[in-house]
């Protein structure tokens, strides 16, 4: 505005300028004076109207600015949203708390790693050719080797489950060989199936395979079977509380040891017993021997002084000779 | 194993001590808690024992139940690295703690299947690798 009424002032002065040198020329009378105003006025109005023109460009330049910005707002609002939208989409996700047990830390040394690794490779690494009696050797997608490999733990489980169901305390080792052995018939059908089924130009003969493969037909089970869980500890845990004895304290092991110690010292006690008996019956023998020898002499001595009085001392030497054995035993 | 209906309460609750040498500790039948308890987490990793012991109707004892919770002290160190069939356990006893699985598990296919996936892919996973 400042600028519009500077221009239009200064525009008037010019104009006015402009009518007193008019005024002075139709008068004949010129002056140089209002003809050097007139120039002083018409300079300023170029100066204005340069003024206008940088006016002009600065509104535009304004302008171009203010579409900038704009356009700068608008991507900030966009960028905003979508920080916002992440943000939220951040605090819907659930977050997993560690527990409390995990985020302490456990270390361990490789060794430590490698020792375990080693004692559940045997229950978790099947042997090399053992495939639980699935084929893996065609495409994946066809359906035929599932099924008929599918079979086969169901028809030996289902076998011993209800064998399980019915005996539960029963003895274990008969319903696992049956299991192994329906386990290897049902895959030789499953690889009969297979061989009849068109594959049968690179498959080998049945009977060739457990040549090739010492492994063929052996199934690979990754979890402890039905015959160790019968045979674990929890079964003489729970064989001892069906004999009604408490399984506190009472370790059949020891149980066994302190019977068979028991054992040893009754056939110890009727060893010795056994060998003192025969001691005894030695010392009998010797001391019934030398008696008799005794008496003989005795007998041989009397007949030789052909006495009749010795019938009379006879029993009492007899006595004494005895007496004196029985010391000379103890001193021996 | 055991044919006992349990009572609530038998079960204790502090995890027994990892084996140290130590032969203080109370025997049952010969056997540490800690040796029983291993042997039982590990059994569960049998397809055809959790359908034994659904069928039992162990699965759906409230002690029984408490007791599989209780259990969870085997999936923590320093127990876990006494499990020598560490996968099927540990699925096995995550999937106890689920209740319809713990009804499920009676059924004879499920048992089948799980039985048939758990022969599979321990046989294609080391095919893979």
């Amino acid at each position: 505005m400042a600028l519009l009424q500077n221009i239009d002032a200064r525009f008037e002065r010019v104009e006015r300028a402009l009518g007193t040198l008019i005024d002075s020329i139709t008068k004949y009378n010129p002056s140089n004076k209002l003809a050097a105003d007139l120039a002083a006025a018409d300079s300023e109005l170029v100066g204005a109207l340069a003024d206008l023109e940088r006016h002009r460009h600065n509104v535009a330049r304004i302008h171009d600015l203010q579409t900038q910005t704009a356009q700068l707002d608008t991507q900030i609002r966009d960028t905003i949203s979508a920080l916002w939208a992440a943000r939220r989409e951040l605090k819907n996700t659930p977050v997993t708390r560690p527990s409390s047990d995990s985020r302490t830390k456990h270390n361990f040394t490789t060794e430590e790693l490698l020792a375990y690794a080693r004692r559940i490779s045997r229950n978790t690494m099947p042997p090399p050719g053992v495939t639980n009696g699935f084929d893996f050797s065609t495409n994946r997608n066809t359906a035929s080797p599932t099924p008929t490999a599918t079979q086969t733990p169901s028809a030996s489980f289902n076998g011993a489950e209800i064998k399980t169901g019915g005996t539960p305390s029963a003895s274990g080792t008969p319903a696992n060989g049956e299991t192994t052995t329906t386990t290897a018939s049902q895959l030789n059908i499953s690889q009969a199936t297979t061989v009849s089924g068109g594959t049968a130009a690179t498959e080998l003969p049945i009977h060739l395979k457990p040549i090739v493969n010492p492994h063929e037909g052996a199934t690979f089970i990754p979890w402890p079977e039905e015959h160790m869980i019968r045979g674990g500890a929890l079964a003489s845990f729970s064989l001892l509380v069906d004999e009604g004895k408490d399984p506190r304290g009472y370790d059949p092991e020891e149980e066994e040891q302190r019977l068979r110690e028991e054992e040893e010292a009754r056939k110890a006690a009727e060893e010795q017993a056994r060998l003192e008996r025969d001691e005894a019956e030695r010392r009998m023998r010797e001391e019934h021997e030398r008696m008799a020898r005794e008496r003989e002499r005795a007998r041989q001595e009397a007949e030789r002084r052909g006495s009749v009085a010795g019938g009379a001392e006879r029993p009492a030497q007899q006595a004494q000779f005895t007496f004196l054995d029985g010391l000379d035993d103890d001193d021996d | 194993m055991a044919s006992e209906p349990m009572s609530v309460g038998s079960s204790a609750m502090e995890p027994p001590l990892a084996p140290s040498g130590a032969s203080d500790e109370p025997k049952y039948a010969g056997f540490t808690r800690f040796e029983l308890e291993l042997e039982f987490v590990q059994a569960l990793g049998n397809p055809a024992y959790l359908n034994h012991l659904a069928s039992r109707k162990f699965l759906s004892n409230p002690s029984f139940i408490a007791y599989i919770d209780y259990l969870q002290y085997w999936t923590r160190p320093p127990y876990i690295k006494y499990l020598t069939y560490p996968g099927p356990t540990l699925k096995n006893l995550r999937l106890l703690q689920q209740e319809k699985f713990r009804q499920d598990i009676i059924s004879p296919q499920l048992t089948h299947v799980m039985m048939t996936e758990g022969l599979r892919a321990v046989v294609e996973y080391h095919r893979e690798n």
